[in-house]
């Protein structure tokens, strides 16, 4: 008797370990996250979250419209597309380095490069280019990579956002990395990226208005006012860690490309609307 | 007067302030390399305010202001087991409020 309920207990925790373990999908995470915006905010429409803090406060909805007229961003990607389609000294330019000559393609970035066995964003992608074709890298929060990138976003305006998590435990690793590091506190406030972007959007945080998780990343990279110019992604995840007296990771670590494979795979579906204004 | 026992007296008085700060010299070394160890154990958990300490107590033993430095130095170490704490806590506790778990 003894030996079967043994073999029971044995049985049973057998079974449910691996399940605790798997936990979600990427893609039932997705559906989650969305629901749980949509509900909400239910009169917000789902490609209205590409809007951030605009889809969600009107006043700031009106001065950004009014922006809209003459984006403070439209001379950086003048600069980005003629640096995108100047000749390196090689003769060779980042069109050979891309799928579609670099054409609307950022809807599929970050991918998770299979054989590399690393998550690869648009801006790793455009310095490992310059460095394939013998030139120096660029640096990674703004600039002249920001206005690259800036460009090589205009051109995939509308496309919705495609990210795949393969079939392959290196992707999924990457994947669970980013999503631990979204929800985990940190900082001598204690506040983790959810903190903000998932429990309390639509609220103020001293004179911050915060946007919701879903539709972030579509706008990057963007003009902030208070940046006075373009930055990367990467930029405001320093920012942000920043704000919380997190210390923050170097822009392109691994850390922060799995947070940003995560993050723009739960806008999955939405369009790309960088570059993009913000305050 | 007995100025040999005057000589002595005085090189002792002129050596106290020497030996104090050489007590506060090794205080604050173990102190900031504690911290600078606990601060490196907090890994993607470090606090800013942690590295801002240990830089204010580097600044200050380099100026020879070791009561400072140690001061900051034990701030600093304080902190960093904060952060260490909260890396720990985390290593759970974010599954509990992650969307789809």
């Amino acid at each position: 008797m003894v030996k079967a309920k043994i073999i029971l207990v044995v049985l049973g925790a057998a079974l449910a370990v691996p399940q605790v373990l798997a936990g979600s999908t990427p893609e039932e995470d997705r559906k989650a996250m969305v629901e749980y915006f949509m509900q909400m905010f239910p009169d917000v429409p789902f490609e209205g979250f590409v809007n951030g803090q605009y889809a969600l406060n009107e006043d700031r909805r009106r001065q950004w419209e009014s922006m809209q007229d003459f984006p403070p961003y439209e001379f950086a990607v003048a600069d980005g597309q003629e640096m995108f389609e100047t000749p390196f000294a090689n003769g060779k330019t980042y069109a050979s380095c891309f799928e579609n000559d670099g054409i609307g393609i950022r809807q599929n970035y970050p991918y998770f490069d299979t054989e590399k066995n690393e998550v690869i964003t648009l801006e790793l992608a455009i310095n490992r280019c310059r460095e394939a074709n013998g030139e120096e890298p660029l640096k990674w929060k703004k600039g002249a990579i920001a206005s690259i990138s800036g460009y090589m976003a205009s051109t995939s305006q509308g496309k919705p956002i495609n990210i795949k998590v393969p079939d392959d435990p290196d992707a999924l690793a990457a994947y669970q990395d980013g999503k631990e590091f979204y929800y985990s506190r940190r900082g001598q406030l204690n506040f983790s990226c959810a903190s903000c972007h998932v429990q309390n959007p639509g609220k103020w945080i001293r004179g911050d208005f915060l946007s919701p998780t879903v539709g972030q990343p579509a706008n990057f990279p963007v003009h902030r006012s208070d940046w006075g110019e373009m930055g990367t992604l990467h930029r405001r995840f320093a920012g942000c860690n920043t704000n919380v007296r997190a210390e923050p990771l170097p822009a392109q670590s691994e850390g922060y490309r799995n947070l940003e494979y995560f993050l723009t795979y739960m806008s999955n579906g939405l369009p790309v609307v960088g570059p993009a204004t913000r305050p | 007067m007995n100025r040999p026992l005057l000589t002595i007296g005085i090189s002792l008085a002129l050596c106290l302030p020497l030996a104090a700060q050489a007590g506060s010299k090794e205080d604050f070394n173990d102190v900031y390399s504690k911290a600078q160890s606990t601060h490196q154990d907090a890994g993607t958990f470090q606090w800013t305010v942690t590295s801002d300490r240990l830089k204010a107590a580097k600044s200050a033993a380099d100026n020879g202001n070791f009561e400072k430095a140690a001061a900051m130095a034990n701030e600093a170490l304080r902190l960093a087991e904060e952060s260490v704490a909260q890396r720990k806590q985390q290593q759970e506790a974010w599954r509990n409020v992650a969307i789809g778990n």
